[in-house]
């Protein structure tokens, strides 16, 4: 697939997303999320790291960012470019953060690599998620687990909690960008 | 967490987003900020004594469309900046316009005067203070631009707090222009370039530090 191709595939997608369309937005998720894998892997290796688990970490920092950054896409320009510059900025502070410069990921390093092989095959991300919930209010992590482990709608999730479907939706705004934060600030010993 | 579980989750967070919202906080802090170093030069150093009248003439005109144009060329690149998948590097050059336009009306100016008052229409009377006070003058926007730009996604930081500082600058001038009673154009094109150059180098070296996310 080349990169046009994606560009074409996600836009009407995002698009759409934006507006609030939710399946919309989770076909967007799914969708640039096996790209990304498949390019912080390569970008991974290239660095030296070849751990699964590690590009997964980065992943999911990126999917965060990607979340509570929608609003600095800018209609005109390709999403696949602004998801790109995103995973790339993820990447690089990842390497810093924990101890391996940046310096090590190759200067030719382009949105192109988006369309190179995508990865289906997740891989166990390590506990950083985990501990990132760990950080959260009481109530926020119980209702995330409803949601996430019995597959709960928010509005049932919330009744089971006895919070209303608003406040429900607030925390889990709330939580994931708590999360995004533990994540960004977190160390890790080279 | 699985990958997977964590985009449920996200999804479910789905609610309309407004993608023109950095833009208007940009020009509206912008607007906001020169209000308040505006009336922050009239508390702290009053108006120019002349005001009244001078505010229509070129020199003054000069400085707030010095001002103005760097500002305004400067938050272009500061809101694209904060958008990653832009290239707004590509439009540095740009900045340049203005100081090229006032260094070019400078050297006019220069080449047609008698090169005893070169020194005169150079250094002018306060030069000293416009260099003191446009950086700090420009510390008001400069705040305000760095807290807008934390609600951004700046995937570079010294193009972010570069651009910032540059702006700031712009914001900084147009405001001392209700003070500054040098008029000359050589005046301008040296102390508030020179000016600009401080605050825009401070911006780029200091702001990335608070810009990481």
């Amino acid at each position: 697939m080349s990169l046009h191709e994606l560009e074409t595939q996600l836009r009407p997608i995002f698009l759409a997303a934006l507006a609030g369309d939710e399946a919309a937005y989770r076909l967007f998720l799914d969708t640039i999320s096996l790209r990304l894998r498949g390019y912080l892997r390569q970008m991974l290796a290239r660095a030296g790291r070849t751990e699964a688990s590690e590009a997964e970490d980065v992943l999911q920092e990126t999917l965060l960012a990607l979340h509570l950054s929608r609003h600095t896409y800018d209609a005109a320009s390709p999403v696949t470019a602004w998801a790109h510059a995103i995973a790339r900025y993820k990447l690089v502070d990842y390497l810093r953060r924990s101890g391996r410069h940046a310096g090590a990921l190759p200067l030719e390093d382009e949105v192109d690599r988006l369309a190179g092989p995508s990865e289906s095959a997740a891989a166990e991300a390590r506990l950083d998620l985990a501990r990132a919930m760990e950080a959260l209010p009481e109530r926020t992590r119980r209702l995330i687990d409803q949601v996430k482990l019995q597959g709960a709608s928010i509005a049932a999730a919330a009744d089971a909690i006895g919070m209303t479907e608003t406040a429900a939706k607030v925390a889990i705004h709330r939580g994931l960008q708590a999360m995004a934060r533990f994540l960004s600030k977190r160390r890790r010993p080279p | 967490m699985q990958t997977d579980d964590l985009i449920s989750l996200i999804s479910m967070d789905s609610r309309p987003v407004d993608t023109g919202w950095l833009r208007r906080a940009t020009w509206l802090s912008a607007f906001a900020a020169l209000a308040a170093t505006a009336g922050l030069v009239l508390l702290t150093l009053g108006t120019r004594p002349d005001l009244a009248s001078a505010w229509t003439t070129l020199p003054v005109i000069a400085k707030v469309a010095f001002g103005a144009s760097v500002a305004t060329i400067a938050l272009m690149l500061f809101q694209n900046s904060l958008r990653p998948g832009l290239k707004p590097a590509r439009r540095l050059p740009l900045v340049a316009l203005p100081l090229l336009v006032a260094a070019g009306w400078a050297l006019l100016t220069l080449v047609q005067a008698p090169a005893e008052q070169w020194h005169a229409l150079i250094f002018g009377r306060y030069w000293r203070a416009c260099l003191i006070a446009v950086p700090l003058y420009a510390l008001l926007p400069l705040v305000a631009l760095l807290l807008l730009a934390r609600r951004g996604a700046p995937v570079d930081g010294g193009l972010t707090g570069g651009s910032a500082g540059l702006a700031s600058a712009g914001l900084a001038i147009i405001a001392y222009s209700l003070h500054c009673p040098d008029d000359t154009a050589p005046f301008l094109a040296t102390w508030y370039t020179i000016a600009t150059a401080i605050v825009t180098t401070f911006g780029a070296l200091i702001l990335p530090r608070f810009l990481r996310w």
